[in-house]
């Protein structure tokens, strides 16, 4: 095998599969990343059995073949070199030489066909969806996910798709973040899936904010076809809790609030956050948030805003982090809080379809 | 329907009265946690049970209980400790099928857990709990109430009793073990019938261990694993008789180890019955072995002679034979063996007794038992012969044997003998001590010894064997054949 290849082009490439790629793994090969050169140029794969991806890029073969290379070992040796023109040649036993001007390296790999094989994808419900909307409501979800692993089904996003619409729901047991779009779909083929949260992370960094994506769901699998690259994983077998159960019927006040400058406050605030209960206050009253916290034999915070707000004094603990997460993946200028009362479950709006559940805290006065 | 045993509801309350305990905690829930989330969480849950410290919530659905957890464990767990001690946790379980549908509250009607059985046996009818029971593998002439109880077996009975009445808390697993015929496959059936009665909707799985393992085999065959699994690991109880049969097969063991794991983990009963204790099932790996032993072990003993006629009389009026009490006494003194041989012996003299219009006397039974009674060991051996046969084979005299003499040769004799004595009859361990002028501390120590070395030395085993058969075969013909070593003859004292 043998080609040559723009670093910029290949490092990117490397760059969005080798996060797959697991550091502690007991196979060897699947610390490496498959390398296909064909006519066309080169197809890289990586796989940790649960997600694989794919990536195809343009590059100047001159002599077909398959081998595998370490896979972050390549990237940073990739990275570092000093020309943008590589050329790559792989002998018959896996070793690769890398000449990029005055540079030289020798990389052992391991055979391509010891790669293992992406399993066959068995018939499946097949739509497309703007990668954009995808890739917000994502983002807008997918924070609120349980690494509790005693949880499995938790650790992961829950799609549903019906009624002409996809929902996103992720939660954690303590807050529940949910996004509902619009989405064309066949009918009769409304179907369900828990994308895992390490494919929900590398389908992140793959989509774009443009173009469309084609997705398939079976009842274990799900594949993601866009522009060059493809990711194909496993999904989490189970049922997914009713989250409809712990969302809150209607809300008795409603407060309007600034949300990049929400943020910031909470933000300073929560440097002072009491340690052992993690909360911080959030008073409202006449047309202001007071956020503040107390943390004995540490200090104090409190920052005052100007919300929109005229119902009556409520005060309610927050955990800060739990706020600042939606907060920052949105982009709304205006957010919502919705409260019932101090105890019960407030929800964050938005002028979209989007909700975000939080527990308030319960701390004495 | 007689029982002879109180029904759980009269049994003194060993769980607390859960419904109580709730109605008094909520009324703290709510001040500590506030009405809205009292009305959002907690209004239609309830206390389900307390186990091993933990309080089991059920809520109404599984969202719900992941949201109860993380968010009011602590003040639960503070709240609840003031009415259950000692509490370290809080669980919840969800009734809602996976649909998120709010189960209607009526359909398991509320506990204390005592009334439980009680509401839930006049809700299913005979038929249909026959039904699900033949399903599960039981067989319905073995239940508890055809169960006769002597002292050989009241252990044992009263732990299936208790394991049918709370599975999967009080003894996990239970395991029995004895001689064939004497009563574990009619324990395991009556505990799956007595399950079955309590708790109508429970999962029962009744199968030997050969039906396992070749359950397993066939599902690998058809590639239908997870099947298996779903079929094992899901029961609430699972019986499974003759387990020694897993002992030498390294595959099943591991299977079953996997089963009894996710079992006990959810807390489910499993009871096993064997041959012989679990520490003796051979090429039974030791995490096996150990995990059969850490529930209750119950041996069931040859019943004495008072539950030999309380079986018979039983079986016989159950029959419909027409055979006197004092026929059965005969009968009973006779036959010692296993039930098997008794219920034999019992339909030989009655149809004799029929065919002779009720004629038969006492000193007939010897007679018409005459073969039977060659056919058990218990009844043939005794303890003389084994000295006998010991002494022929290690070519000592019988006072030696009995004697103060510990060289290794005799030393190893006479724990033979007494191994064989406490194995092969039904003599008492003071009675073989007696007999040998140790005290009983010996014999217990020389039986243990002689099992253990019987595990490590071939040489040894097969000698106790070849003993054993020659003490059962000599014993029903000694009259007609001559012994094997008549040159031994003139060394006997």
């Amino acid at each position: 095998m043998k080609f040559q290849i723009e670093k910029d082009v290949f490092q990117e490439a490397l760059n969005q599969v080798q996060h797959v790629v697991s550091t502690r793994t007991t196979l060897p090969i699947l610390s490496n990343v498959l390398i296909e050169a064909d006519e066309l140029g080169l197809q890289l794969s990586t796989t940790d059995l649960d997600v694989t991806i794919t990536k195809r890029i343009a590059a100047n073969v001159s002599e077909t073949g398959t081998t595998t290379m370490p896979a972050r070992r390549l990237a940073s040796i990739v990275r570092e070199l000093p020309v943008s023109e590589i050329n790559f040649e792989v002998n018959a036993d896996n070793a690769a030489s890398v000449k990029a001007g005055p540079s030289f390296f020798k990389i052992l790999g391991l055979p391509g066909s010891e790669f293992p094989t992406i399993g066959e994808f068995g018939e499946a419900k097949e739509f497309t969806i703007d990668q954009k909307l995808l890739k917000e409501a994502l983002r807008k979800t997918s924070y609120a996910i349980s690494t509790d692993e005693t949880r499995y089904v938790l650790n992961g996003v829950n799609c549903l798709i019906g009624e002409g619409l996809l929902t996103l729901v992720a939660t954690d047991g303590r807050r529940l973040a949910m996004v509902e779009q619009d989405l064309e779909f066949p009918a009769g083929n409304e179907t369900a899936a828990i994308i895992p949260t390490k494919a929900v992370n590398e389908l992140q960094r793959l989509l774009e904010d443009e173009g469309e994506m084609k997705v398939s769901l079976t009842d274990s699998q799900a594949s993601f076809e866009l522009n060059e690259s493809h990711l194909i994983t496993k999904l989490i077998e189970g049922n997914y809790p009713n989250f409809r159960q712990v969302i809150p019927g209607a809300a008795n006040h409603r407060v309007t609030v600034e949300r990049e400058l929400f943020h910031n406050a909470v933000k300073r605030v929560s440097l002072l956050a009491n340690e052992k209960t993690n909360s911080i206050k959030f008073a409202f009253e006449d047309n202001q948030l007071t956020i503040s916290a107390n943390s004995p034999e540490v200090g104090e915070a409190e920052e005052v805003i100007d919300v929109r707000y005229d119902g009556p004094r409520i005060v309610v603990a927050f955990n800060p982090e739990f706020v600042m997460a939606p907060l920052r993946n949105l982009d709304q200028d205006e957010v919502f809080i919705d409260l019932i009362d101090e105890s019960s479950p407030g929800v964050i709006k938005i002028d979209e379809p989007f909700l975000y559940v939080i527990m308030p805290m319960r701390v004495a006065g | 329907m007689h029982s002879p045993y109180p029904l759980p509801t009269d049994k003194p309350l060993s769980q607390p009265n859960l419904t109580q305990i709730w109605s008094e905690a909520s009324i703290e829930i709510r001040q500590a946690l506030g009405n809205s989330n009292y009305d959002l969480w907690f209004a239609n849950a309830r206390l389900l049970e307390v186990s091993e410290g933990t309080a089991v919530l059920q809520t109404p659905g599984s969202m719900y209980s992941i949201w109860v957890e993380e968010n009011f464990k602590e003040s639960l767990v503070s709240i609840f400790q003031n009415y259950l001690e000692p509490l370290t946790g809080i669980r919840c379980e969800s009734v809602e099928a996976d649909d998120g549908q709010e189960v209607v509250q009526d359909e398991e009607p509320d506990k204390p857990v005592e009334v439980k059985p009680k509401v839930l046996i006049e809700k299913v009818s005979k038929s249909k709990l026959r039904e699900r029971g033949l399903k599960s593998g039981l067989v319905e002439k073995y239940n508890f109430e055809n169960f006769v109880v002597g002292e050989n077996s009241d252990l044992a009975a009263a732990a299936a009793r208790a394991v049918s009445e709370q599975p999967g808390k009080t003894y996990q697993p239970l395991f029995f073990h004895s001689a064939c015929g004497l009563g574990k496959t009619h324990l395991l059936h009556a505990i799956g019938w007595e399950s079955l009665r309590l708790r109508p909707k429970s999962k029962i799985i009744f199968v030997t261990a050969e039906e396992f393992a070749n359950d397993y085999i066939n599902a690998i065959h058809k590639n239908a694993l997870v099947a298996f699994r779903k079929k094992y690991r899901e029961a609430d109880l699972l019986l499974i008789d003759d387990i020694q049969f897993l002992g030498r097969k390294d595959g099943f063991q591991k299977e079953f180890f996997h089963t009894f794991n996710s079992l006990s983990d959810r807390q489910c009963q499993i009871v096993l019955a064997s041959d012989c204790p679990a520490s003796e099932i051979s090429e039974l790996e030791d995490r096996l072995s150990s995990r059969f032993q850490w529930g209750l072990t119950a041996e069931l003993h040859r019943p004495e002679f008072e539950t030999r006629a309380a079986i018979l009389r039983r079986k016989r009026d159950d029959w419909n034979m027409e055979v006197s009490d004092d026929l059965i006494n005969a009968i009973v003194e006779r036959v010692r063996g296993n039930v098997r041989v008794l219920e034999g012996a019992l339909i030989r003299v009655a149809m004799v007794n029929t065919m002779n219009e009720n004629t038969v006397e006492t000193s007939d039974v010897p007679e018409i038992l005459s073969d039977i009674c060659g056919d058990s060991e218990a009844a043939s051996v005794g303890i003389d012969e084994i000295k006998e046969a010991v002494c022929e084979h290690y070519d000592i005299e019988l006072k030696v044997l009995i004697g103060k003499k510990r060289t290794a040769r005799v030393a190893e004799a006479r724990q033979v003998a007494m191994f064989l004595c406490r194995t092969m009859t039904d003599h008492s361990l003071v009675d073989v001590a007696a007999s040998f002028g140790k005290d009983h501390g010996t014999v217990i120590y020389a039986v243990k010894k002689m099992r253990a070395k019987c595990e490590q030395s071939a040489s040894l085993k097969s000698t106790v064997e070849l003993i054993k058969r020659r003490l059962v075969r000599g014993g029903r013909v000694k009259s007609s054949q001559p012994k094997k070593f008549p040159a031994d003859f003139p060394n006997r004292g």
